[in-house]
């Protein structure tokens, strides 16, 4: 059984789906090198990443197939889900033949599959632009920890940079020591250890988180109490890093 | 400021602010400007979600809960004895941006008792949204009661700056009105919602000539209705719903169970708020607006109220059995929608899965067709899938069979139909708390 390994980067990835289509050896499944398992059966082939190759196929899957198409491929390589790299290939494969219909064919698994993957990362994504609680440091800086279930926080950051447009903040993911740092200009991703030290708040920080969770206390109207759709749209998972408390 | 006082009036006003219901943040595109802080998202995001399940989105608070009016329902009544308190417009635009840098908020939703005038209570909503527009450069959601019998000017200008408003009938008649609020005129009330509504279409018109025009209210006007303080029948509930949305351009209607807040022998005792009743209108008022259904199909004067147990769409289908069952792969879109158990969603791409081949019982599935209640309405290529004879007890006893396990009387529970294996784009609007 042939495998493609790939560096663990989307370029790699799509460099892989480059070969995958030009080589005359198929790979019966494409994965992430450090994902990979040695075993009896399978050859694997590493695959070197080439951003020439991998851009030739991001314009080919939004010209042949759809703009939709490519972003619920980088969606499912977001979810960094066991097996994502083999359910791209398998969409993008049909994808080809069939072009921009092809999320109607909602009896192919792959497509379903991955439209059911992408809409988890969206639907965390979206969530998370609500959830995401900043605290102020001292120096004007917003500070935002969380920890995504999918590697959502390049996702993240246009929002903010949009809206939280004159105030420099970072969202940093602990998860995965990766973190959006934003000066009131431009926001890029680096890694950020998740040891950040004891920070220094700024004075009013407690003033407002303490004016917020009595607001959140206060808000619900006795008598309709319903903790299970509560915990149904936030999950318990998110309330580490909220500030409010729902557990009270 | 200081904490404990701002702490104390933030606990007193907003309390005082919980029983509105709306805490919608969508149908606004407002963009951010430079230098400024905050734009509207145009799904509406939801910050947070408090014990009884309902989306935080906005800061709703009361600027004040001193009121001169004294409205029988209301727990800021003249005649009632709780704290009272007032926030200056400073307090609400520094504790608004605050919470907003923070991400807790979508933006403000701003009411107010009456006090000590309609005229005087405007002013200060004014004063306060046009601090948070150009002092504080915030561009973020706002949404501003408008209070009746204040001048036309103050509302009006008042509409330039925010995203939404709106003024709560509260009482279905004028009847209701006169037994429980009889300082208040269903006219004052209806007047502004007509001139707000006129003001938005024009401005619309206004801005389809020019993108430079002003904005007036772009996420549009609602209203709340009080449910089960008055012997109101649903029927004239949604038919008064369905005027506005006719009449007045209105955005949303909104129900709100009664919660026992007094002892006045002029409103029912309770033993909860009528939560079941509630839901149902909801589920309705989506009929009239996204399924195409007029009041007077749902409910008529025969029976004016809503069954508990059925749904308002599949008690109106077993009326209308003649009608079914429909086949699957030749139906009009128009009548797809009329079936129960298929939503806007789920019969988009029924249409768009048909365009590839013809479906089958076990496609329906996929496509997030709610097929306990759709299989006994549906013919896929000819064959009837409901298993028991095509008739109204039949199949009025399948459908009652599981007593609707304990629903989730939110507005998202309206929308379970479309849970499953949606695109990326529904999804986003299926957690926002409003869609
Ligand atoms: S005017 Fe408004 S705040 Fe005052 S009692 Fe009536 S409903 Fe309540």
């Amino acid at each position: 059984m042939i495998i493609y390994l790939y560096d663990g980067s989307f370029e790699g990835l799509l460099t892989a789906i480059y070969e995958a289509y030009y080589r005359s050896e198929k790979p019966e499944q494409i994965m992430a090198q450090d994902s990979y398992q040695p075993d009896l059966f399978s050859q694997p082939r590493v695959i070197a990443t080439d951003s020439d190759k991998a851009g030739k196929v991001y314009d080919a899957i939004e010209r042949k197939i759809s703009h939709e198409a490519l972003e619920h491929v980088f969606y499912v390589y977001l979810s960094e889900l066991p097996g994502l790299g083999t359910l791209i290939y398998r969409y993008l494969q049909f994808g080809w033949r069939v072009g921009a219909d092809i999320n109607g064919h909602l009896s192919l698994e792959p497509v379903r599959e991955v439209l059911r993957i992408s809409q988890k990362v969206g639907v965390e994504r979206h969530r998370m632009l609500g959830l995401l609680r900043f605290k102020k440091i001292q120096g004007e800086l917003y500070y935002a920890p969380f920890e995504p279930d999918y590697n959502i926080v390049g996702l993240m950051a246009p929002h903010f940079a949009r809206r939280l447009a004159d105030q420099n903040w970072i969202i940093h993911d602990l998860k995965r020591g990766l973190a959006a740092f934003y000066n009131q200009e431009r926001w890029l991703i680096r890694e950020l250890a998740n040891n950040t030290g004891q920070l220094n708040w700024e004075e009013n920080e407690a003033f407002y988180q303490e004016l917020w969770q009595n607001y959140f206390q206060r808000i619900a109207v006795e008598g309709r109490t319903n903790r299970k759709v509560q915990r149904q749209f936030m999950p318990a998972r998110y309330w580490r890093h909220l500030i409010e408390k729902p557990t009270q | 400021m200081l904490l404990v006082e701002v702490l104390e009036k933030l606990n007193i006003l907003s309390a005082a602010a919980k029983y509105d219901v709306s805490c919608s943040s969508s149908g606004s595109n407002r963009k951010n400007k430079p230098g400024g802080v905050g734009n509207a998202a145009a799904s509406g995001i939801c910050h947070s979600w408090s014990q009884d399940g309902r989306c935080i989105s906005l800061l709703k608070i009361l600027q004040t809960n001193f009121c001169v009016y004294d409205c029988a329902y209301c727990v800021n009544r003249a005649s009632n004895d709780l704290p009272r308190a007032a926030f200056t417009p400073e307090e609400v635009a520094d504790l608004t941006i605050n919470f907003y840098r923070r991400n807790y908020i979508e933006g403000l939703f701003l009411s107010s008792a009456v006090w000590p005038n309609p005229n005087q209570t405007m002013e200060a909503l004014l004063r306060t949204v046009k601090l948070l527009r150009t002092q504080y450069r915030f561009n973020g959601y706002i949404h501003v009661k408008a209070i009746p019998g204040a001048d036309w000017r103050l509302i009006a200008e008042t509409g330039t700056l925010v995203d939404r408003m709106s003024v709560n009938i509260e009482l279905p008649t004028s009847e209701s009105l006169q037994l429980l609020a009889p300082q208040k005129k269903r006219e004052n009330i209806l007047q502004p919602m007509k001139l707000i509504g006129s003001q938005i279409v024009e401005s619309q018109e206004e801005r389809k000539q020019s993108r430079k025009a002003p904005s007036f209210v772009p996420a549009g006007q609602s209203t709340q209705l009080i449910v089960g303080a008055t012997p109101d029948t649903d029927l004239r509930i949604l038919q008064l719903s369905e005027s506005l949305y006719r009449r007045v351009h209105l955005k949303r209607v909104y129900y709100s169970a009664y919660v026992p807040v007094s002892t006045n022998p002029k409103l029912p005792t309770l033993a909860s708020p009528p939560l079941n009743r509630e839901h149902r209108l909801y589920q309705a008022d989506w009929l009239l607006r996204f399924y195409g259904f007029e009041a007077k199909e749902l409910l008529n004067e025969a029976s004016p109220n809503f069954h508990l147990q059925l749904d308002p769409k599949s008690d109106w289908a077993l009326r209308n059995l003649h009608l079914f069952p429909l086949e699957v792969n030749k139906a009009d879109y128009r009548f797809l929608l009329r079936v129960p158990g298929i939503g806007v969603k789920s019969a988009q791409r029924i249409l768009t899965a048909r365009r590839f081949h013809s479906l089958d019982f076990e496609d329906l599935q996929k496509l997030g067709v709610v097929m306990k209640r759709a299989r006994y309405f549906l013919t896929c290529k000819g064959k009837y899938f409901g298993q028991i004879p095509y008739r109204e007890e039949a199949i009025k006893e399948k459908l009652l069979a599981k007593p609707t396990k304990v629903e989730n009387y939110t507005q998202l529970a309206l929308f379970s139909d479309v849970e499953n294996q949606q695109p990326v784009q529904d999804a986003l609007t299926s957690i926002t708390g409003e869609l």
